[in-house]
This record gives C-alpha cells, sequence and structure tokens, in this order.
C-alpha cells in the first residue's frame, strides 16, 4: 500500500482547498436575460398603465403578447447556446435556475389566475416582489451589485407605496429598469 | 487512506467535480493543466471505482464528454480528507 507523510498530506489538502476557492464561482447567470425580462416587465407595467388612463389605445395592449413572445424565443434560443458552449455547471448554478424559474413562474401564475385579488399596480408590483428575490438571491451568494439591484427593486416597491397614485407605475418600471435590467447591464459589462 | 486518491490528479479532479453539477473533458484538462492522455487514464480509473460518472454526448454536431461525481466518489473524497487532516494533526 502506498504511503504519504505529513508534508505531502499537506500539500494535498493545501491543492484540494486551493480548487475548491476557485471553483466557488460568483454565482451570475447571462446578464443579457435580466435586460431582456427587465425592460419587458417595465414596458408591460408602463402600457398598462397608460392604457388604463386613456393616453393610449386599447389597442397598445396587442404589444405585450407578441414582446413577451420575443422575450421567451430570446430567452430559449440564447439558453441553449450557452449551455451548448459551457464547460461546466455548478451546482449553485443549478439551484439559481429553480429559485429563478419557481419564483418568476409563481409570479406569472398569480397574475394571470389570481388577476382579480392582484389587479391594477398589485400585479406590476408581484412582478417587482420577483424581480427583487432573484436578485437578492444572487446577492447572497456574493455578488455585490445584485445586492445593491435587488435593494433597488425593494426601494421602489415602498416608494411606489407612497407616491401618487398616477406616477406608481412609473416609480416600478423604473425599478424593474434600474435594478433588474440594470443588473443585467452591469454583468455584462463585468463579463466582457 | 483511499489509494486511488493518492494521485494528486485524481484528487484535483474530485475536487474540481464537488462544486459542480457536471464538467466536460476540455473544462477539466483546462482546470487542471494536465495532458489530454494523461487526463483520460486518470479519469477511466475513477470511473472504474465508480467515483465518477461519465456521459458522452454530441454538442453542435460535437462529441463531448462530461463528468460528475457520483456519491461514492463523494464520500470516498470526504472520507480521504478527513484522514489527511488527521495525518497531518497527529504529525503535529
Amino acid at each position: 500500500m502506498e504511503r504519504i507523510d505529513a508534508a505531502q498530506a499537506r500539500d494535498h489538502l493545501d491543492l484540494v482547498e486551493r480548487i475548491l476557492a476557485q471553483s466557488q464561482q460568483r454565482l451570475c447567470s447571462g446578464g443579457e436575460f435580466f435586460v431582456v425580462w427587465g425592460v419587458f416587465s417595465a414596458l408591460v407595467t408602463v402600457v398598462l398603465h397608460l392604457v388604463g388612463l386613456g393616453v393610449v389605445p386599447f389597442g397598445a395592449v396587442a404589444v405585450l403578447p407578441a414582446a413577451l413572445a420575443a422575450c421567451v424565443v430570446f430567452s430559449v434560443l440564447r439558453g441553449r447556446r450557452l449551455r451548448a458552449t459551457e464547460g461546466r455547471q455548478s451546482i449553485v448554478q443549478r439551484e439559481f435556475f429553480n429559485v429563478l424559474w419557481l419564483t418568476l413562474g409563481l409570479a406569472f401564475v398569480v397574475n394571470a389566475a389570481a388577476y382579480r385579488i392582484f389587479s391594477g399596480m398589485a400585479s406590476a408590483a408581484i412582478w417587482s416582489f420577483a424581480e427583487a428575490i432573484v436578485l437578492l438571491y444572487i446577492g447572497m451568494h456574493g455578488n455585490r451589485r445584485a445586492q445593491v439591484a435587488g435593494i433597488l427593486v425593494v426601494v421602489s416597491m415602498i416608494v411606489a407605496n407612497f407616491t401618487a397614485p398616477q406616477n406608481v407605475a412609473y416609480v416600478l418600471a423604473a425599478g424593474m429598469i434600474v435594478g433588474y435590467a440594470g443588473f443585467g447591464l452591469a454583468e455584462l459589462f463585468a463579463r466582457d | 487512506m483511499d489509494e486511488l486518491l493518492l494521485s494528486k490528479i485524481r484528487l484535483g479532479i474530485i475536487a474540481e467535480l464537488l462544486t459542480a453539477q457536471w464538467i466536460a473533458f476540455s473544462e477539466l484538462q483546462r482546470a487542471l493543466d494536465v495532458s489530454q492522455g494523461n487526463l483520460g487514464a486518470h479519469l477511466a480509473k475513477l470511473v472504474d471505482a465508480g467515483y465518477v460518472d461519465e456521459e458522452k454526448s454530441f454538442v453542435n454536431r460535437r462529441p463531448q464528454t462530461r463528468y460528475h461525481l457520483t456519491e461514492r466518489g463523494r464520500w470516498a473524497f470526504s472520507d480521504h480528507v478527513t484522514q489527511l487532516q488527521s495525518l497531518l494533526k497527529a504529525g503535529s
């Protein structure tokens, strides 16, 4: 049987520690997804608000399903491409995707199935709430930009609560753009 | 002590796989900075021992081999590291 002395044991443990430190990857998924979905959620919020005010005709709502379809197609195609070119997938990354789909999926179901309870701006606030959970989850894994962005989205909800009713949509949309889409942009710049 | 893990390269492979859902062969080679043949030989031993699972697929029409750690490999690694630490404690 092969033997190992204390010096070699120290050497092997150092190797393991070094690899584990390097592989504790900062949790970050393609920034482009955050940009696309942040802009989309802000668009939905503002368009529905303007339609409600009568500023734009009801027909403008038709742009939303088209935008949703474009976002879904982009996400699926981009996601496939990223998976194909990745050399590894970390366990924490897989858990992040579970949290992402669970949170946004639940927000979608609540919006679609409980629209009487969460009508008007409550519907938009649910998206802000879901986006804040996703960002703060990433932030919990050491991403400082996600922490700041998550706090910005939470702040936008609090500010919206104390804003004049006609401005609530703009405040929530600003939170989605600056917090969610802004985080995506920051990640894209950091990656490049 | 686990003789299979006394090799630094095999120990490195397991450590890389520990926090990963899976890692492609090319990524392991880049991370550990070893030759293709050398890495292949060490991986084969780990696969034979049931410490690592191998999955072959095609990505963009090119063959790709991915590896992930099995439960058996995880336990073996944990035991091995505990014994390395015990050895260090005994020596100090």
